[in-house]
């Protein structure tokens, strides 16, 4: 009989009930798509960065540090014939060496990256390289990213002077023609680089056969010479900045489930505080207090149920149409997380069924909490409406 | 007749509001017989509602013991009350606090369902009574669709289905219109000899005290008269 009471207060409630449960059903909605919008934010500046950079680990010259550019001459080595022998989709030979760049009459200081044309294990916008003989000719081809391009005020075209020293420590320069500007969507390889061919910036420096980094697909085991660095410790700044992002994200998640609750149990207690003079005829009537508590929190539960059935039937086309179109952040262009254009939801089950059995289990106990109060006070007051104010 | 059914021995109720004390009943000691018709009259504030909820279990006395037939009600725990008014009182209520979901046929249901019953058994009883008081046409609707008299009929027709002993009837004309609580009235004394049910009001309503056959007049909760109504149901 419980049953049947509840199921039909709740039904024939009509408008009453159905904007309940859109309201908590647009909660779950919006509490899924933000989790998921910042969960892809990350995922997606993690798989940028291993694809235009870091790869699966870098087997490095030992003592080579990115960060200390007046030291990058010091640090290079000749591949070993175990990383040569990689197909060139398993790797990729990277030289890094100063150098100073003079757009515009003005000095800018560079970080000059050779790359081998033919690998493919680093995605990168150096098609224009390609097809350059291992021969400089008249102007070395370079490319930029569209970020130097921005601060040097650089185009595709453009002929400028680039500055640097070679194995000897002698001086020399040439011009560089700009072949492409590119996306390079990571920032780590795009501000103060330019990107030569590898062979092109070896013959310049006179570094035959040498490499500062492979970038590997796999980690291959130790390497005579090389030593390797991990994923975690190429990507330990973008790690560092995700777990801080991780905790923002959680404070985030707690701030949204604050507000979803609010929501609900704003919806609920309404809902309730509408119906004291109701509970208070159930009582008059004689229904225990018990039997009282029960049907509310089985209308709770109904209301709950049918929460995640909307959700369901409105979120999912809506999360399958937004993975399909993403989410426009080229504002966050500047930033310095290697984000594309556009983000993509990440949707993570596990949390998603946590949110859902959170706001079920808040819908019911927002139905129960303040029935309890209720049954358990006067029945004159919930008769006058003033069991709860 | 004359058979007690509720006995009040010097009950009080004293209410808190804010940091005073208010004392809405000073021992009232009184008798109701079973099949009585009667009132407690007075004006607002006189504790007439008070009294109707102590009689009714919905509140209990600070002092003093009020027993039904031969049982204290303030022994009673919170479910043996609820029990107590799910199989001996019936309310009615100014408002009427007819359940809004429910059709009049269900809002009258509604007592027995409460008292174990089956619909099957029970709907003709239920259809019976709807139609004494005149609403058979309406059964289907719900009370958003009745008006105040119709409403409050349904409320009487649910007081009385489950047969109960005695009727609580709370200022039930105050919201009706005087040609709609003469016919309240009427109906309410019919039944009142039909079913034998004790039915008390609390009112400040003069057409109220002309129909029933004893008048309780309460000021500032006490006792001021206690009177029988030669005038009044017969």
């Amino acid at each position: 009989m419980n049953w049947d009471i509840a199921r039909k207060n709740f039904y024939r409630q009509g408008m009453r009930a159905f904007l309940n449960v859109l309201v908590t059903a647009l909660s779950i909605i919006s509490l899924i798509f933000m989790l998921s919008l910042l969960n892809g934010f990350q995922a997606q500046a993690t798989r940028n960065l291993v694809a235009t950079d870091v790869g699966g680990g870098h087997y490095r010259a030992p003592g080579f540090d990115i960060l200390s550019p007046t030291e990058w001459e010091d640090y290079t080595l000749k591949t070993t014939e175990s990383l040569l022998r990689l197909s060139d989709k398993d790797k990729a030979e990277v030289l890094v060496q100063q150098g100073q760049l003079y757009p515009n009459r003005r000095l800018f200081p560079v970080q000059i990256r050779g790359i081998s044309m033919q690998q493919s294990l680093l995605i990168l916008p150096l098609d224009n390289l390609k097809k350059f003989d291992a021969e400089i000719e008249d102007a070395i081809p370079a490319v930029v990213g569209v970020k130097m391009a921005r601060k040097a005020h650089l185009a595709k075209g453009d002929i400028l002077t680039l500055k640097w020293r070679d194995k000897s420590g002698a001086v020399d320069a040439r011009d560089i023609v700009i072949m492409d500007v590119g996306d390079m969507v990571n920032p780590r390889v795009d501000d103060g680089v330019v990107w030569l061919r590898l062979d092109h910036l070896r013959s310049m420096t006179d570094r035959a056969g040498e490499v500062s980094w492979v970038a590997v697909r796999d980690y291959l085991g130790p390497i005579d010479r090389f030593e390797f660095q991990s994923l975690e410790i190429l990507m330990a700044d973008l790690l560092a900045l995700l777990r801080q992002d991780r905790i923002n994200s959680k404070i985030l998640w707690t701030i949204l489930m604050i507000l979803v609750c609010t929501s609900v149990c704003n919806t609920q207690i309404l809902n309730i505080f509408k119906r004291q003079k109701e509970i208070g005829t159930l009582m008059a009537l004689g229904m225990d207090s018990k039997r009282i508590v029960r049907i509310f929190t089985l209308e709770g539960t109904l209301a709950a149920i049918w929460a995640l059935a909307v959700a369901a039937f409105l979120g999912v086309p809506f999360f399958i149409w937004f993975q399909g179109i993403g989410f426009d952040v080229s504002h966050l262009s500047e930033a310095s997380f290697p984000i594309r254009e556009t983000i993509y939801p990440d949707y993570q089950p596990l949390e998603i069924f946590y949110s859902l059995a959170i706001v079920f289990v808040l819908v019911v106990v927002a139905a129960w909490l303040p029935v309890q109060k209720i049954t358990r006070l006067d029945p004159t007051l919930a008769l006058r409406g003033r069991a709860i104010t | 007749m004359d058979k007690k059914l509720i006995t009040l021995n010097e009950v009080s109720k004293v209410f808190r509001v804010g940091e005073e004390n208010f004392t809405a009943l000073h021992e009232i000691s009184l008798e109701i017989e079973c099949g009585a018709f009667m009132s407690f009259v007075g004006p607002s504030g006189s504790g007439k509602t008070t009294l109707l909820n102590l009689i009714g279990g919905l509140d209990v006395p600070t002092t003093g013991n009020i027993f039904f037939k031969d049982e204290g009600l303030s022994s009673m725990s919170r479910e043996q009350m609820a029990r107590y008014r799910r199989e001996n009182i019936g309310f009615i209520f100014q408002t009427y606090n007819l359940l809004p979901v429910y059709s009049v046929y269900e809002n009258v249901l509604f007592p027995l369902l409460l008292n174990g019953s089956k619909e099957k058994d029970v709907r003709d009883r239920v259809m019976d009574i709807v139609d004494k008081v005149g609403l058979t046409d309406q059964a289907k609707k719900r009370p958003a669709q009745l008006s105040g008299g119709q409403s409050q009929r349904v409320a009487i027709a649910r007081a009385l289905v489950k047969d109960p002993l005695l009727i609580l009837a709370d200022e039930p004309t105050a919201n009706l219109d005087t040609e709609n609580s003469l016919h309240i009235l009427e109906l309410m004394k019919q039944l009142n000899r039909q079913y034998q049910a004790a039915v008390v009001f609390s009112t400040h309503d003069e057409k109220v005290t002309r129909y029933v056959r004893r008048e309780v007049k309460l000021e500032d909760g006490r006792i001021v008269s206690d009177k029988n109504n030669i005038k009044g149901v017969s």
